[in-house]
Protein backbone atom coordinates (compact mmCIF):
# COMPACT_ATOMS: atom_id res chain seq x y z
CA UNK A 1 0.00 0.00 0.00
CA UNK A 2 1.34 3.25 -1.11
CA UNK A 3 1.53 6.32 1.12
CA UNK A 4 -2.30 8.05 1.52
CA UNK A 5 -1.96 11.85 0.82
CA UNK A 6 -4.97 14.37 1.43
CA UNK A 7 -3.69 17.65 -1.17
CA UNK A 8 -6.47 16.18 -3.58
CA UNK A 9 -10.07 18.03 -2.93
CA UNK A 10 -12.37 14.88 -4.52
CA UNK A 11 -16.06 15.64 -5.68
CA UNK A 12 -18.95 15.69 -3.59
CA UNK A 13 -21.43 14.90 -5.98
CA UNK A 14 -24.02 12.24 -5.85
CA UNK A 15 -26.70 12.07 -7.84
CA UNK A 16 -29.77 12.65 -6.06
CA UNK A 17 -31.98 9.41 -7.82
CA UNK A 18 -28.11 7.21 -6.58
CA UNK A 19 -28.72 8.97 -3.25
CA UNK A 20 -32.29 7.94 -2.39
CA UNK A 21 -32.40 4.94 -4.14
CA UNK A 22 -29.82 3.36 -1.92
CA UNK A 23 -31.19 4.89 1.03
CA UNK A 24 -34.18 2.85 0.02
CA UNK A 25 -32.10 0.08 -0.41
CA UNK A 26 -30.56 0.22 2.83
CA UNK A 27 -34.16 1.25 5.08
CA UNK A 28 -35.31 -2.16 2.86
CA UNK A 29 -32.76 -4.52 3.88
CA UNK A 30 -33.22 -3.59 7.80
CA UNK A 31 -37.04 -3.72 7.75
CA UNK A 32 -35.95 -7.14 6.55
CA UNK A 33 -33.63 -7.93 8.71
CA UNK A 34 -35.79 -6.42 11.70
CA UNK A 35 -32.12 -6.33 14.25
CA UNK A 36 -30.94 -3.21 14.77
CA UNK A 37 -28.06 -4.09 16.98
CA UNK A 38 -26.86 -6.97 14.73
CA UNK A 39 -27.21 -4.24 11.50
CA UNK A 40 -24.71 -1.78 13.04
CA UNK A 41 -22.23 -4.68 13.70
CA UNK A 42 -22.64 -5.87 10.17
CA UNK A 43 -22.08 -2.28 8.88
CA UNK A 44 -19.46 -1.69 11.07
CA UNK A 45 -17.43 -4.49 10.23
CA UNK A 46 -17.95 -3.93 6.64
CA UNK A 47 -17.06 -0.51 6.67
CA UNK A 48 -13.75 -0.97 8.76
CA UNK A 49 -12.53 -4.33 5.65
CA UNK A 50 -13.11 -1.19 3.27
CA UNK A 51 -11.35 1.71 5.63
CA UNK A 52 -14.41 4.05 5.23
CA UNK A 53 -13.74 6.81 7.99
CA UNK A 54 -17.01 8.37 7.07
CA UNK A 55 -19.29 4.96 7.33
CA UNK A 56 -17.66 4.15 10.23
CA UNK A 57 -17.98 7.41 12.39
CA UNK A 58 -21.25 6.89 11.17
CA UNK A 59 -22.41 3.67 12.56
CA UNK A 60 -20.57 3.54 15.56
CA UNK A 61 -22.19 6.62 16.51
CA UNK A 62 -25.52 5.09 15.78
CA UNK A 63 -24.59 1.64 17.64
CA UNK A 64 -23.66 3.80 20.84
CA UNK A 65 -27.11 5.29 20.62
CA UNK A 66 -28.98 2.40 20.58
CA UNK A 67 -26.89 0.80 23.11
CA UNK A 68 -24.39 -1.05 21.79
CA UNK A 69 -22.19 -3.26 24.27
CA UNK A 70 -18.81 -1.03 23.96
CA UNK A 71 -17.33 -4.30 24.27
CA UNK A 72 -18.61 -5.94 21.03
CA UNK A 73 -17.60 -2.79 19.42
CA UNK A 74 -13.76 -2.31 20.62
CA UNK A 75 -13.93 -6.26 20.18
CA UNK A 76 -15.60 -6.40 16.47
CA UNK A 77 -12.16 -6.05 14.44
CA UNK A 78 -10.78 -9.68 16.10
CA UNK A 79 -14.27 -11.56 16.34
CA UNK A 80 -12.60 -14.26 15.52
CA UNK A 81 -10.87 -14.23 18.55
CA UNK A 82 -13.36 -13.04 20.83
CA UNK A 83 -14.80 -16.22 22.37
CA UNK A 84 -18.02 -15.31 24.57
CA UNK A 85 -18.77 -11.89 23.05
CA UNK A 86 -20.54 -12.73 19.91
CA UNK A 87 -22.96 -15.23 19.75
CA UNK A 88 -23.11 -17.87 17.12
CA UNK A 89 -25.95 -16.21 15.12
CA UNK A 90 -23.87 -12.67 15.21
CA UNK A 91 -20.17 -14.95 14.51
CA UNK A 92 -22.55 -16.21 11.19
CA UNK A 93 -23.42 -12.88 10.39
CA UNK A 94 -20.25 -11.62 10.46
CA UNK A 95 -18.47 -14.23 8.88
CA UNK A 96 -21.22 -13.70 6.13
CA UNK A 97 -20.23 -10.16 5.88
CA UNK A 98 -16.97 -10.42 5.76
CA UNK A 99 -16.94 -12.84 2.35
CA UNK A 100 -19.63 -10.97 0.84
CA UNK A 101 -17.01 -7.85 1.06
CA UNK A 102 -13.89 -9.91 0.01
CA UNK A 103 -15.27 -10.72 -3.22
CA UNK A 104 -11.67 -10.04 -4.95
CA UNK A 105 -9.73 -13.02 -3.41
CA UNK A 106 -12.26 -15.73 -4.25
CA UNK A 107 -15.91 -16.26 -3.69
CA UNK A 108 -18.56 -16.65 -0.82
CA UNK A 109 -17.68 -20.31 0.57
CA UNK A 110 -20.20 -22.52 0.70
CA UNK A 111 -19.32 -23.32 4.87
CA UNK A 112 -19.72 -19.12 5.57
CA UNK A 113 -22.97 -19.53 3.47
CA UNK A 114 -24.32 -22.61 5.16
CA UNK A 115 -23.82 -21.49 8.72
CA UNK A 116 -25.57 -18.10 7.71
CA UNK A 117 -28.25 -20.26 6.36
CA UNK A 118 -28.73 -22.27 9.56
CA UNK A 119 -29.48 -18.50 11.48
CA UNK A 120 -31.85 -17.06 9.52
CA UNK A 121 -34.54 -18.09 7.67
CA UNK A 122 -34.33 -17.44 3.23
CA UNK A 123 -35.92 -13.76 4.00
CA UNK A 124 -33.20 -12.69 6.78
CA UNK A 125 -30.49 -14.14 4.54
CA UNK A 126 -31.40 -12.51 1.37
CA UNK A 127 -31.71 -8.89 3.43
CA UNK A 128 -28.82 -9.75 5.40
CA UNK A 129 -26.71 -9.93 2.21
CA UNK A 130 -28.31 -6.81 0.87
CA UNK A 131 -27.46 -5.25 3.81
CA UNK A 132 -23.90 -6.35 3.09
CA UNK A 133 -24.49 -5.04 -0.21
CA UNK A 134 -25.58 -1.31 0.73
CA UNK A 135 -23.51 -0.82 3.21
CA UNK A 136 -20.49 -1.67 0.90
CA UNK A 137 -21.95 0.23 -1.93
CA UNK A 138 -22.03 3.24 0.61
CA UNK A 139 -18.12 2.39 1.27
CA UNK A 140 -17.33 3.21 -2.34
CA UNK A 141 -19.29 6.02 -2.62
CA UNK A 142 -17.72 7.65 0.21
CA UNK A 143 -14.47 6.29 0.11
CA UNK A 144 -14.00 6.90 -3.58
CA UNK A 145 -14.76 10.63 -3.13
CA UNK A 146 -13.01 10.47 0.21
CA UNK A 147 -15.89 12.07 2.12
CA UNK A 148 -14.06 13.21 6.03
CA UNK A 149 -15.70 11.58 8.84
CA UNK A 150 -18.53 13.62 9.87
CA UNK A 151 -19.03 15.98 6.80
CA UNK A 152 -22.45 17.30 6.16
CA UNK A 153 -21.71 16.94 2.04
CA UNK A 154 -22.08 13.68 1.10
CA UNK B 1 -27.16 -27.43 -20.86
CA UNK B 2 -25.50 -23.46 -21.38
CA UNK B 3 -24.84 -21.58 -24.10
CA UNK B 4 -21.29 -22.80 -24.45
CA UNK B 5 -21.94 -25.39 -27.76
CA UNK B 6 -18.95 -23.69 -28.92
CA UNK B 7 -16.51 -25.49 -27.50
CA UNK B 8 -14.41 -28.43 -28.65
CA UNK B 9 -15.61 -30.65 -25.72
CA UNK B 10 -17.84 -34.32 -25.90
CA UNK B 11 -21.24 -33.76 -25.37
CA UNK B 12 -22.01 -34.67 -22.00
CA UNK B 13 -18.69 -34.00 -20.21
CA UNK B 14 -19.03 -31.08 -18.88
CA UNK B 15 -19.48 -30.50 -15.17
CA UNK B 16 -22.65 -30.44 -14.29
CA UNK B 17 -24.28 -26.93 -13.76
CA UNK B 18 -25.58 -26.22 -10.12
CA UNK B 19 -28.65 -24.16 -8.90
CA UNK B 20 -29.00 -21.17 -7.22
CA UNK B 21 -28.79 -20.72 -3.55
CA UNK B 22 -30.83 -18.25 -3.01
CA UNK B 23 -33.49 -16.42 -4.78
CA UNK B 24 -32.89 -13.26 -3.32
CA UNK B 25 -35.21 -10.95 -5.67
CA UNK B 26 -38.05 -13.12 -4.28
CA UNK B 27 -37.40 -12.95 -0.96
CA UNK B 28 -36.23 -9.46 -1.05
CA UNK B 29 -38.59 -7.89 -3.55
CA UNK B 30 -38.21 -4.19 -2.34
CA UNK B 31 -34.64 -4.53 -2.17
CA UNK B 32 -34.61 -5.69 -5.84
CA UNK B 33 -36.81 -2.25 -6.41
CA UNK B 34 -34.16 -0.52 -4.99
CA UNK B 35 -31.16 -2.16 -6.81
CA UNK B 36 -33.24 -1.63 -10.07
CA UNK B 37 -33.88 2.05 -9.20
CA UNK B 38 -30.22 2.45 -8.21
CA UNK B 39 -29.19 0.88 -11.41
CA UNK B 40 -30.99 3.30 -13.61
CA UNK B 41 -29.90 6.26 -11.61
CA UNK B 42 -26.33 5.38 -11.89
CA UNK B 43 -25.90 5.16 -15.19
CA UNK B 44 -27.68 8.22 -16.45
CA UNK B 45 -24.87 10.36 -18.24
CA UNK B 46 -22.23 7.83 -18.76
CA UNK B 47 -21.34 6.40 -22.09
CA UNK B 48 -22.80 2.91 -22.56
CA UNK B 49 -19.85 1.39 -24.64
CA UNK B 50 -17.64 2.88 -21.41
CA UNK B 51 -19.98 1.51 -19.20
CA UNK B 52 -20.06 -1.88 -20.17
CA UNK B 53 -16.12 -2.13 -19.99
CA UNK B 54 -16.32 -1.17 -16.25
CA UNK B 55 -19.25 -3.48 -15.55
CA UNK B 56 -17.14 -6.68 -17.30
CA UNK B 57 -13.54 -5.66 -15.21
CA UNK B 58 -15.03 -5.15 -11.83
CA UNK B 59 -17.40 -8.68 -12.73
CA UNK B 60 -13.85 -10.15 -13.29
CA UNK B 61 -12.43 -9.40 -10.45
CA UNK B 62 -15.20 -9.91 -7.91
CA UNK B 63 -15.53 -13.28 -9.96
CA UNK B 64 -19.11 -13.15 -10.55
CA UNK B 65 -19.72 -15.59 -13.02
CA UNK B 66 -22.88 -14.32 -13.96
CA UNK B 67 -22.38 -10.83 -14.63
CA UNK B 68 -19.69 -11.60 -16.86
CA UNK B 69 -21.87 -13.51 -18.99
CA UNK B 70 -24.58 -10.95 -18.76
CA UNK B 71 -22.27 -7.82 -19.92
CA UNK B 72 -20.16 -9.71 -22.03
CA UNK B 73 -22.91 -10.66 -24.46
CA UNK B 74 -24.44 -6.79 -23.58
CA UNK B 75 -21.24 -5.34 -24.68
CA UNK B 76 -21.18 -8.08 -27.81
CA UNK B 77 -24.40 -7.16 -28.62
CA UNK B 78 -23.95 -3.24 -28.75
CA UNK B 79 -21.05 -3.82 -31.11
CA UNK B 80 -18.31 -3.97 -28.81
CA UNK B 81 -15.44 -6.15 -30.50
CA UNK B 82 -14.07 -9.82 -29.04
CA UNK B 83 -10.30 -8.59 -28.85
CA UNK B 84 -11.28 -5.26 -26.35
CA UNK B 85 -13.84 -7.89 -24.03
CA UNK B 86 -10.89 -10.71 -24.02
CA UNK B 87 -7.74 -8.46 -23.52
CA UNK B 88 -10.14 -6.68 -20.70
CA UNK B 89 -8.66 -8.29 -17.84
CA UNK B 90 -4.72 -7.70 -19.03
CA UNK B 91 -5.62 -3.94 -20.04
CA UNK B 92 -2.21 -2.79 -18.16
CA UNK B 93 -0.63 -4.80 -20.88
CA UNK B 94 -3.04 -3.80 -23.71
CA UNK B 95 -3.29 -0.49 -23.23
CA UNK B 96 -3.48 0.21 -26.93
CA UNK B 97 -6.89 -1.62 -27.26
CA UNK B 98 -8.44 0.98 -25.35
CA UNK B 99 -8.64 4.96 -25.11
CA UNK B 100 -6.88 6.75 -22.85
CA UNK B 101 -10.67 8.01 -21.25
CA UNK B 102 -11.52 4.26 -21.11
CA UNK B 103 -8.37 3.62 -19.10
CA UNK B 104 -8.84 6.10 -16.62
CA UNK B 105 -12.18 4.98 -16.04
CA UNK B 106 -10.94 0.98 -16.06
CA UNK B 107 -8.12 2.47 -13.23
CA UNK B 108 -10.94 4.24 -11.64
CA UNK B 109 -13.35 0.80 -11.15
CA UNK B 110 -10.40 -1.28 -9.88
CA UNK B 111 -9.58 1.24 -7.10
CA UNK B 112 -12.97 1.51 -6.07
CA UNK B 113 -13.90 -2.00 -6.34
CA UNK B 114 -10.63 -3.43 -3.99
CA UNK B 115 -11.18 -0.63 -1.16
CA UNK B 116 -9.84 -3.99 1.24
CA UNK B 117 -6.68 -3.12 0.33
CA UNK B 118 -6.21 0.21 1.28
CA UNK B 119 -8.17 3.33 -0.43
CA UNK B 120 -8.60 5.16 -4.19
CA UNK B 121 -5.29 6.39 -4.63
CA UNK B 122 -4.78 10.48 -5.78
CA UNK B 123 -2.73 9.44 -9.20
CA UNK B 124 -5.97 7.55 -10.06
CA UNK B 125 -8.53 9.41 -9.08
CA UNK B 126 -6.81 12.55 -10.57
CA UNK B 127 -6.48 10.73 -13.75
CA UNK B 128 -10.14 10.35 -13.99
CA UNK B 129 -11.02 13.86 -12.89
CA UNK B 130 -8.60 14.90 -16.12
CA UNK B 131 -10.97 13.03 -18.46
CA UNK B 132 -14.53 13.03 -16.87
CA UNK B 133 -15.99 16.48 -16.26
CA UNK B 134 -18.62 16.87 -13.41
CA UNK B 135 -20.82 15.44 -13.11
CA UNK B 136 -19.83 12.27 -15.14
CA UNK B 137 -17.49 11.66 -12.72
CA UNK B 138 -19.64 11.41 -9.53
CA UNK B 139 -22.17 9.33 -12.21
CA UNK B 140 -19.16 6.98 -12.84
CA UNK B 141 -17.81 6.49 -9.20
CA UNK B 142 -21.84 5.48 -8.63
CA UNK B 143 -21.80 2.93 -11.65
CA UNK B 144 -18.95 1.24 -10.58
CA UNK B 145 -20.45 0.56 -6.92
CA UNK B 146 -23.25 -0.56 -8.65
CA UNK B 147 -21.80 -3.25 -10.53
CA UNK B 148 -20.20 -3.82 -6.96
CA UNK B 149 -23.39 -4.55 -5.48
CA UNK B 150 -24.57 -6.77 -8.24
CA UNK B 151 -21.30 -8.49 -8.34
CA UNK B 152 -22.42 -9.43 -4.26
CA UNK B 153 -25.76 -10.59 -4.88
CA UNK B 154 -24.62 -12.61 -8.00
CA UNK B 155 -21.77 -14.44 -6.30
CA UNK B 156 -23.07 -14.69 -3.12
CA UNK B 157 -26.39 -16.26 -4.42
CA UNK B 158 -24.63 -18.40 -6.97
CA UNK B 159 -26.73 -17.57 -9.87
CA UNK B 160 -26.24 -19.54 -12.29
CA UNK B 161 -24.38 -17.88 -15.66
CA UNK B 162 -25.02 -19.10 -19.22
CA UNK B 163 -28.77 -18.59 -19.86
CA UNK B 164 -28.56 -14.50 -20.72
CA UNK B 165 -29.75 -13.60 -23.47
CA UNK B 166 -28.90 -9.65 -24.36
CA UNK B 167 -31.80 -7.14 -23.86
CA UNK B 168 -34.06 -9.39 -22.03
CA UNK B 169 -34.00 -7.14 -19.03
CA UNK B 170 -35.23 -4.20 -21.06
Amino acid sequence: MTARTTSTTRTTRLDDGVRSALGALSAAAKRGLSDPALAELVQIRASQLNHCAFCLDMHLGIARKEGAGERQLDLLAAWEEAEGVFDARERAALALTEAVTVLTEGFVPDGVYEEAARHFDVGGLAHLLALITAINSWNRLMVGRRIPPGSTQW
Amino acid sequence: MTTNESTTAAPGSFAPEEAPRLEWAKHAPEVYKAMIRLDTAAKRGLDPTLYELVKIRASQINHCALCIDMHSKDALAAGESVERIVQLSAWEESRHFYTEKELAAIELTEAVTVLTDGFVPDAVYQKAAAHFEEPELAQLIAAITVINAWNRFGVTCRMTPGHYTPGQHG
